[in-house]
């Protein structure tokens, strides 16, 4: 944080505050948890969703806290009967045109609203509002849908692709209740600048942007399957991803349904994902995985073996050239690809067993 | 990487990758980073979008430079000239920082004499690139004290790649911007775990830690670690262990790699395959090299093992284990103890954990990681951490140059080993796309990417196709000394008039068919961004059939 500027009381309890924060920021340091729809902290503040609107003394408005800087001398309160009043009221109007069950609707990603609004206890009952918002259902893309009757126009999605990943392929179309995420003459997202990182599926807060890869699309809810934090395999990035796991799934073996990002902030990748590391993981599963040890027999071809005789006869092989044509006849290609304890094992094979230091990684610069 | 442990003593970026968003300036060359690096190019956009200076040379035209302050589309090969030149603009306008030369560099005598030639008005004869934009563009990086040069392998895939990197670290020692935040000179590494393989000693001159295999006192060290006598001798480079198969090299072992699709000139390569005694491979997918192999272990892929991955910021990040390998394939550690042991090592590791205790206790840049230090910390740790008291290493050279004196290596240009001539006339560079990785192993199996990017293709500049009467997505054989390919015709202003340019995923269109085996003479990296070449179009005859236009989507900026 960059110098103090000034003091503002919330909830209370003075706070210091430096340049640049909001209300928001510094509620959130105190530990005071102002809700929000809208909000994401790799993007400049919208003000769109209301829910974080709070009281600042003298103030006859409630104000968005998420774009509201913090003053020196401010009173803010974050929570009490007229707020809370505000946030049940708002948010059982979100859902008047929203799947009405929580389980229904989450039949993918967590939704934020049902969420928020179970813990606010708001109107579950009101008469439902018929939706007017268009989809997009003709978009042939094999990775991104939009699910219309979800979207509550808070424009993360929207947001996100313009101010962080920089392609504006999508964007608010339409107005007051048909108001709905588009492209340019609602092309598909193949046709658009897209580049398809599926960060608008990672921001949005009710699954509104959803995937429909094929494994995605036919596995449990995501609240019941099994987050790994663990490193991306494919560029020298390290993104951090989390892989979904549904346990149940190839005779308990788990399988790998869908792959999430984590927080924003979280290093090196400050939560974002390309389209690599969100939706190439279905290689994972592929029929065409080597499952068997393979060893060329006398006839030429390649024939399945037990582990046992297959390094028998790999170790044989390796140590027959060594004694026809030395040591230095050996080359040991290890792989950028396989983990630091792979290549140190590859090395110390080579220098330890077989005496040689022709060993090389395949990326090489 | 050789380059900069010679001129820094690391070969690592400098800097962190949450640095890069608070530069004000950036000098991108030979780095298509939105799409080979896609959250790296996010971070890039953060700074260019908060009013960073965006410099991008390269010699195709790529998502950055539609928003950089400049485009420096030199000729490929001739990044030392455009180097050289800024360097001599930034000594004859007196920007040079004396005092950080002075006191932490060693070498800049010689430099002044080197440069007196490369005047940008030579520059800009060989380059293509105008005289006054490398004015412009050298002055403003002199001038910006927080201004960052990323490169990849457009800097490094040359016969004169270490040249390259000597060039970018004369420009940065020599007006100081190296030693704080979002400053310095950053390699971003292509694979999930080049810096990590590195690292740990997959490298025929280095053990763990970039300690030489021929320092006594290394050998030592390690002879007593592991208890048998090792060899003095540096082993072969990649390079030379691929031109020697089949010739003094006899029997192979490949982890993760399919060499006859990745590697330079791979007709020649064939041909030493099939010479070779015995071949070992160790993959997750059949690919192309297993026709050749004599056995073929099943592997366990990153979601089924547990495991360190150290990325391009050397940060040594948990890989960790969430379902289990299919049949009866087995994580690589698992296989390597083995087959180790099976040689007749005595190979005691229980798991990764120990492992990289024992590679980490013998290494002084990573004796203070981890896996419990890496839990604890939260967020992987940067090396150098020498102990359990650091935090690891968020940029380079603070407290000075780990190499003691940062080291001035005043270069001259080479040209590249295959220019274009009569036969050839056309310059070919090879390159990755944003929807595939590498080989395509896995991302061709992926349900969306090849839908998005299903074919190989090349890109060729309206001018050159015109000449040549083929229009686009026509099927066109790319020719060169060394062979063949058949793919589809993309043209576009993306590339320049002379130069054309192939990813390099496809199997059925091998580029690698048609590049060339010369290596630098320090890495032994193959020059797959230069060498000549020619197009022809194929007679509707020849033509594969079934494939339909609508199908062709390969992501150019500049279609016509």
């Amino acid at each position: 944080m960059i110098a103090k500027t000034g003091e503002v009381t919330v909830d209370g309890v003075k706070v210091e505050f430096g340049q640049g924060e909001t209300l928001l920021d510094v509620s959130n340091r105190l530990g005071r948890h102002v809700p929000t729809l809208c909000h994401d902290e790799r993007l400049a503040p919208a003000g769109a969703c209301r829910t974080c609107l709070v009281e600042v003394e003298g103030v006859r408005r409630m104000v968005p806290a998420c774009r509201t800087p913090a003053s020196d001398g401010q009173k803010v309160t974050t929570a009490n009967e007229r707020i809370d009043k505000h946030r049940r009221l708002l948010l059982g109007l979100y859902l008047t045109d929203h799947p009405a069950g929580r389980s229904d609707c989450e039949d993918g990603a967590p939704c934020e609203l049902h969420a928020m609004a179970a813990n606010y206890e708001a109107p579950t009952d009101w008469t439902p509002i018929p939706l007017t918002r268009a989809g997009r259902s003709e978009d042939v893309n094999p990775y991104i849908q939009f699910r219309e009757d979800r979207c509550i126009a808070c424009a993360r999605c929207t947001r996100y692709c313009d101010e962080v990943e920089g392609v504006n392929a999508i964007t608010l179309a339409g107005r007051g209740a048909a108001t709905t995420i588009s492209t340019v003459d609602s092309e598909g997202l193949f046709d658009t600048t897209c580049e398809l990182c599926g960060g608008c599926v990672a921001v949005c807060p009710t699954g509104a942007m959803a995937e429909k890869m094929p494994l995605t699309a036919g596995a449990p809810p995501e609240r019941e399957l099994q987050k790994v934090r663990t490193t991306c395999n494919y560029c020298g990035v390290g993104c951090q991803m989390d892989l979904n796991v549904d346990t149940q799934a190839s005779d308990g073996k788990g399988q790998v349904v869908k792959i999430t990002s984590p927080p924003p902030g979280t290093p090196p990748s400050d939560g974002n994902l390309c389209v690599k590391g969100r939706f190439a993981y279905d290689f994972v599963d592929h029929p065409d995985r080597l499952k068997v040890p393979l060893i060329r027999r006398e006839d030429g071809e390649l024939h399945e073996a037990s582990w046992e005789e297959a390094l028998e006869f790999a170790a044989k092989g390796l140590l027959r050239v060594q004694q026809d044509h030395g040591k230095d006849a050996l080359a040991f290609v290890s792989s950028s690809r396989c983990t630091a304890e792979e290549n140190y094992l590859v090395q110390k094979m080579a220098r330890v067993a077989f005496g040689t230091n022709n060993v090389h990684q395949c990326a090489a610069t | 990487m050789a380059g900069l442990v010679a001129t820094f003593g690391a070969g690592a970026m400098t800097n962190s990758i949450g640095e890069i968003r608070d530069a004000d300036l950036l000098f991108v060359i030979g780095s298509n980073t939105t799409e080979a690096h896609p959250i790296i190019g996010m971070e890039m956009k953060q700074a260019v979008k908060r009013g960073a200076k965006l410099i991008v040379a390269d010699p195709r035209s790529i998502w950055l430079s539609t928003i950089a302050n400049w485009h420096l589309k030199l000729k490929p090969g001739t990044d030392v000239w455009l180097l050289n030149a800024m360097a001599n603009v930034i000594l004859t306008e007196g920007l040079v920082d004396e005092e950080f030369i002075a006191q932490n560099t060693e070498g800049f005598e010689a430099l002044p004499e080197v440069l007196a030639k490369y005047t940008p008005e030579e520059a800009e004869r060989v380059t293509g690139v105008p005289a006054a934009e490398i004015r412009e563009t050298a002055l403003e990086y002199a001038k910006t004290r927080k201004a960052a040069i990323c490169y990849t392998l457009g800097i490094t895939e040359h016969s004169h790649g270490t040249d390259n990197v000597y060039a970018l670290s004369n420009l940065v020692l020599m007006t100081g911007h190296l030693g704080d935040a979002s400053m310095g000179l950053n390699p971003l590494r292509g694979q999930n775990n080049v810096q990590g393989a590195n690292d740990t000693g997959a490298t025929p001159i280095f053990y763990p830690g970039y300690q030489r295999v021929d320092d006594p006192e290394v050998q030592a060290k390690y002879e007593d670690a592991w208890g048998v006598p090792l060899s003095p001798e540096p082993g072969l480079n990649l390079n030379e262990m691929m031109k020697e198969t089949g010739k003094s090299i006899r029997g192979l072992f490949v982890m993760g790699e399919d060499i006859v699709i990745s590697e330079p000139n791979v007709s020649r390569l064939e041909e030493g395959l099939n010479k070779v005694d015995f071949l070992v491979l160790q993959d997750i997918f059949p690919n192309e090299t297993t026709r050749f192999a004599d056995v073929i272990f099943p592997a366990a892929c990153f979601a089924e093992k547990d495991g360190v991955f150290v990325n391009s910021e050397r940060r040594m990040q948990r890989v960790r284990k969430a379902v289990e390998p299919p049949g009866q394939a087995r994580a690589d550690w698992e296989i390597l103890l083995d087959l180790a042991r099976a040689a007749g090592a005595s190979f005691k590791h229980e798991g990764p954990r120990d492992i990289f205790a024992e590679m980490a206790r013998h290494a002084p840049k990573f004796a203070g990681i981890s896996y419990e230090r890496i839990e604890e910390l939260g967020h992987g740790i940067q090396w150098p951490c020498s102990d359990d008291d650091s935090a690891g290493t968020t940029y380079l050279h603070e407290g000075g140059i780990l190499r003691g004196k940062g080291l001035f290596e005043p270069v001259e240009y080479r040209p590249s080993k295959e220019l274009a001539d009569d036969e050839y006339p056309l310059v070919l560079s090879t390159g990755r796309t944003l929807y595939h990785y590498n080989a395509a192993t896995q991302t061709r199996r992926a349900a969306g990417l090849p839908v998005k990017q299903p074919e190989a293709y090349i890109e060729l500049h309206p001018r050159d196709a015109g000449r040549r009467s083929i229009e686009d997505g026509d099927w066109v054989d790319v020719l060169t000394r060394r062979g063949k390919i058949r793919c589809r015709a993309l043209i576009s202003k993306q590339v320049q008039r002379g130069c054309i340019w192939m990813p390099f995923h496809f199997g059925e269109a091998r580029a690698n068919l048609l590049t060339v085996d010369e290596g630098d003479e320090v890495t032994g990296t193959a020059e797959y961004k230069v060498c000549a070449a020619e197009v022809r179009r194929v007679t509707s005859e020849l033509a594969p059939k079934g494939e339909g236009q609508e199908a062709f989507y390969p992501g150019s900026y500049y279609r016509e």
